[in-house]
């Protein structure tokens, strides 16, 4: 795995305190899945795994879409909206595939020098429970 | 031995010059802080910093020579190194213009002061250029011993080279290049045979530009590319040939014909091999069928004197921006647009030419915005990841020869005019330029820099002149 993978690892480590499931892939990047993060009580489960992967370009590559449990829903029965793709989805770590929903948020005018994957989390999360 | 030079862009050797040489007749002193490139063909340091040492408070009358650097900036100056991965060397003036070496007290103090250095700064290589006003000297000091400076090359608009005394030149030049050296001169023209030029992408545009270098007389080039000709490539693609799309298999009724074709039709490296031989016999040709994201391929450029990016790839860009500000290579990135709205209507059409300079401001392609994090993101991901994702599916994008004629002349012309420092002095930057072919016009476009840029500022974080010592955006070996 390439060192600035490695640091960014470390820094969502650092900054979500959750369990990290990590797989390398084939060109020294990523997948990685955060464990148990709160969606917010809109949403149900309001728990869920984050997975996205980081490719070797990090930090010059966005790092989006992220995937979350596949069944989820929003409590008041509405669609869940812009950006949260579920048909023909999933999450593809080398070990399996496993169904999910998609949340493609991409960054525009992206500054590599500030935004880390850690701070992406971040916004996406906060993006999510914002809805 | 191998050459052991220096790269040093316009703007710091300007800044270097400037305090050496103020017009007082006396000496005065730096440090460069460097990064380092070595490969089989040359050991390169990289400047990426100059630290001017003020005369009276960091550069003092000496206790052996006439002047000397204080401890205090020494040490300053050397802890920078070891922390940074950098490599020291001091720096002094003589007087002369075009010859320059070491006084005997000069080789004196290193002997005392550099084994202790390359300790300090974490295993060197350190030591000490002397400049005149059109020449340098150097003395290099690893742990294995001690090397004398080849030469130094300031990276700019217009390149220059400054040797420890005039090169000896040699009498007349191939025939072949008589007509063009009376322009630059034998000197040019051997400064061409020694080159060695990086080309990315020898599709429509890559297959131009290496038939244009390979007739100015480019000594080695080294061609990147891993597709292979189709017929829809012919028109724009030099030299080729129906045999090398193997066209009697492609346009074949049969589906596993036309596949046998896909695989075994030529290399587009391979033409352009055979395009470059014929133009020039002696051209040390290089053909990587592969991609520059693979970092073995991508190192095979660290060396190089000038790149040409001719591949449309965010990833090929962002390899070719970090190769020029990383290993202080300029480049230019060529190519061509014909936009077609949903009904087919054909938009403005351009072409691009972008010179690329490792200088901050020097038309960094991330602080442009020319590279899109969100696309490196995607072309990562394998082709059915993309489809899965709903991402625009490759579609075929118009393309004519014509068009890329323009970029690819003009950027071969650049590249001659920079090398051999053709342009006018006064010319005080390059930028970009697009020509708009319905309406007959260059434009030229400003280009922007970024303070914290990872590519061509001096932030800590930045690549910038690291060389060796700082990873490529390339994939894992």
């Amino acid at each position: 795995m390439k060192a600035e993978i490695e640091t960014a690892i470390q820094e969502i480590r650092d900054a979500f305190g959750c369990a990290l499931e990590i797989e390398r892939d084939a060109d020294g990047g990523a997948f990685v899945k955060a464990l148990n993060l709160e969606l917010g009580p809109q949403y149900e489960p309001d728990r869920s795994w984050v997975a996205f992967r980081i490719t070797y370009q990090y930090p010059f590559a966005d790092v989006y879409p992220h995937m979350v449990v596949p069944n989820l829903r929003r409590r008041d029965g509405k669609a869940l909206g812009e950006a949260f793709h579920s048909e023909n989805q999933a999450w593809e770590p080398p070990s399996g595939r496993q169904p999910a929903v998609m949340v493609s948020r991409s960054s525009k005018h992206r500054d590599p020098a500030v935004e880390t994957a850690a701070i992406k989390l971040a916004k996406v999360l906060d993006w999510i429970r914002t809805r | 031995m191998k050459p052991i030079t220096f790269r040093i862009t316009a703007e710091q050797f300007s800044t270097l010059h400037a305090h050496l040489f103020p017009g007082d007749g006396d000496e005065h002193g730096a440090v460069l802080l460097a990064g380092i490139s070595e490969t089989e063909r040359e050991t390169r340091f990289l400047v990426r910093e100059v630290l001017l040492a003020k005369d009276g408070a960091d550069y003092v009358p000496g206790k052996f020579g006439y002047r000397m650097l204080t401890a205090d900036f020494v040490a300053r100056a050397s802890h920078k190194c070891a922390q940074q991965k950098l490599c020291y060397f001091a720096v002094h003036c003589h007087g002369g213009t075009d010859s320059v070496g070491f006084s005997a007290v000069d080789l004196e103090s290193h002997k005392r002061g550099y084994p202790a250095l390359i300790d300090i700064t974490n295993g060197g290589p350190v030591g000490a250029l002397v400049f005149a006003i059109n020449a340098v000297a150097g003395e290099i000091w690893t742990r294995h011993g001690t090397a004398a400076l080849t030469g130094m090359t300031v990276v700019g608009l217009n390149h220059r080279r400054l040797f420890p005394e005039p090169i000896p030149r040699r009498n007349g030049c191939a025939a072949t290049f008589d007509r063009q050296a009376l322009i630059f001169g034998e000197i040019g023209q051997q400064h061409l045979a020694q080159a060695k030029v990086g080309i990315i992408g020898l599709g429509g545009v890559g297959s131009l530009i290496n038939e244009l270098v390979a007739r100015l007389g480019v000594g080695e080039i080294v061609a990147i590319d891993y597709d292979r000709i189709e017929s829809s490539n012919r028109s724009r693609v030099v030299d080729s040939t129906p045999w090398d799309a193997l066209e009697w298999l492609s346009n074949s009724r049969w589906r596993w014909l036309r596949r046998l074709a896909g695989r075994w039709s030529r290399r587009k490296v391979r033409i352009a091999e055979r395009v470059a031989c014929k133009a020039n016999p002696k051209v040390r040709f290089h053909a990587l069928p592969n991609d520059v994201t693979s970092l073995q391929v991508a190192q095979q450029l660290a060396d190089a004197d000038f790149l040409f990016l001719c591949a449309d790839s965010m990833q090929s860009r962002l390899v070719f921006n970090a190769l020029v500000h990383q290993y202080l290579i300029p480049g230019i990135q060529i190519g061509s647009k014909v936009p077609v709205d949903a009904e087919g209507r054909v938009g403005n059409i351009f072409s691009v030419e972008r010179l690329v300079l490792p200088d901050s401001g020097g038309g960094c392609l991330l602080c442009n915005q020319l590279i899109v994090a969100s696309k490196l993101q995607e072309e990562a991901l394998s082709p059915a990841e993309r489809e899965r994702q709903a991402y625009v599916k490759g579609v075929k994008a118009p393309s004519v020869i014509t068009l890329n004629a323009l970029g690819s002349s003009q950027a071969a012309n650049d590249f001659l005019f920079s090398f051999l420092g053709l342009f006018n002095a006064s010319l005080a930057s390059a930028g970009y330029r697009m020509h708009f072919a319905r309406e007959r016009k260059w434009k030229a476009v400003d280009v922007e820099s970024e303070e914290t840029c990872l590519h061509c500022s001096g932030s800590p974080r930045s690549a910038f002149a690291r060389g060796d010592r700082h990873s490529l955006p390339c994939k894992a070996k």
